[in-house]
């Protein structure tokens, strides 16, 4: 592969793989070092790739099982595939509400969410590929992964709202008083 | 389908419309189209991830991230040298192939030493024996030799596989068969002995004559075989032949 051809892969897809690896990591450092890896692996083994239009779901999955490589092994995979039915219903969670919130406490709220169902989550979200394409980069069948998502979600708004909350009653405005009360 | 399904289905339709040509998700959202408490769901679902998902594109991406990356994947390819490259090596591959099979084919033709070949060749005639085979090939081909209007000194047809078949004499010079027919001309008696054409640049371009021990012999190549006639009689009488 030549160096025009893998620059233009790197600008194309590193946002979206330092963000999934981002989600998966839950750490800045070891994110980037994810979508290094990836790459470097691609520059490795990757042009042997004989179709081009693959290029992006193989990026996924190598991080994916970078990812995976470097978990402590005996890590739970999942503390949610046991969550009834009735408690993924939707939460009062507005879009505004998230318009609203920083995108690093959407980051972190989506870091807490169970990595089992993390990882189709931020692929969905982060929008390249389809849930078919999910399905492939994670090895799981379609209908896991949907559902995945659907379970995700619901975990993700959760959360989103118990920020949403928390925040709330944490900033106080400052209000400067003319009557300086005394404390102990 | 329920609203329930269709629900189920539509949490996987990507907020940005990319998933509109896909077929899975018509039916769920012609469902959304007609049913009002399913549609309001629908909307309020793809605005919900549609503002989730721009938060998580909206994250900054590490200052140095694409530049480290770049430096990492050109030091993996280029830790390659060029021969090391996968296109390279196949080409030295094939040239090594080329190579050796010239190199074997040169040995053969360098075992395959011609004067030593007319000296064997003039050794076994030298027993004076006379061979005979069986079969319609090798019959044929005695009857073409022995014919007085035939000229040899140049090609002509010839099956060495069908004449081994037939029972004429095999010999094995350096690894190489050369087949010996016998017949009459002009009151004497010849040998003819054939095998496939070496690949050599040393082969003869007319024929060649060598005496040894008052015999006699004539090598010439033909298109795709070498021959060598021997014979008690002389150069003139093997030239009459050709």
């Amino acid at each position: 592969m030549s160096d025009d051809a893998f620059s233009q892969l790197v600008d194309q897809y590193y946002p979206s793989l330092y963000r999934f690896a981002l989600s998966l990591a839950r750490s800045e450092a070891d994110a980037c070092d994810l979508a290094q890896q990836t790459f470097y692996v691609w520059a490795k083994k990757g042009h042997a790739l004989r179709e081009a239009a693959k290029a992006k779901s193989w990026l996924f999955t190598t991080l994916y099982r970078e990812f995976l490589r470097g978990r402590r092994r005996g890590e739970r995979m999942t503390a949610l595939d046991t969550v009834p039915e009735s408690e993924l219903e939707d939460v009062a969670l507005t879009s505004e509400t998230v318009s609203s919130m920083d995108g690093a406490v959407v980051m972190a709220a989506l870091q807490e969410v169970d990595v089992i169902f993390r990882a189709p989550l931020t692929l969905f979200y982060l929008e390249d590929l389809s849930y078919q394409e999910i399905a492939t980069a994670l090895d799981v069948p379609v209908g896991t992964v949907m559902s995945r998502l659907s379970r995700g979600k619901a975990q993700l708004r959760a959360l989103l709202t118990s920020r949403s909350a928390a925040n709330t009653s944490i900033v106080v405005p400052f209000q400067p008083s003319k009557n300086k009360a005394s404390h102990g | 389908m329920d609203n329930q399904e269709a629900k189920f289905i539509l949490k996987a339709y990507r907020p940005g419309g990319a998933d509109a040509g896909n077929a899975v998700f018509c039916e769920a959202l012609a469902q959304a189209r007609h049913d009002p408490e399913l549609h309001a769901w629908f909307e309020r679902e793809q605005a919900r991830d549609k503002a989730v998902a721009a938060k998580l594109k909206s994250l900054s991406i590490p200052v140095g991230l694409r530049e480290s990356i770049l430096a990492g994947g050109k030091m993996s390819v280029t830790r390659r040298s060029w021969w090391q490259q996968p296109s390279w090596l196949a080409m030295a591959a094939s040239l090594a192939i080329v190579l050796s099979l010239a190199v074997v084919s040169q040995l053969r033709t360098a075992r395959l030493d011609l004067g030593q070949l007319t000296a064997q060749i003039l050794d076994d005639t030298a027993h004076g024996e006379r061979h005979g085979s069986h079969g319609q090939e090798a019959s044929q081909l005695v009857a073409f030799l022995s014919q007085p209007t035939t000229k040899l000194g140049s090609s002509f047809p010839l099956n060495l596989g069908q004449l081994k078949a037939d029972g004429c004499r095999t010999l094995n010079f350096a690894g190489v068969e050369v087949m010996e027919v016998c017949f009459e001309r002009n009151g004497g008696e010849f040998h003819l002995y054939v095998m496939a054409r070496p690949s050599s640049r040393d082969l003869p371009k007319g024929p060649q004559f060598v005496a040894q021990n008052g015999l006699h012999s004539v090598m010439w190549t033909g298109d795709h075989h070498l021959y060598v006639l021997a014979s008690s009689k002389d150069e003139a009488a093997l030239q009459a032949l050709l």
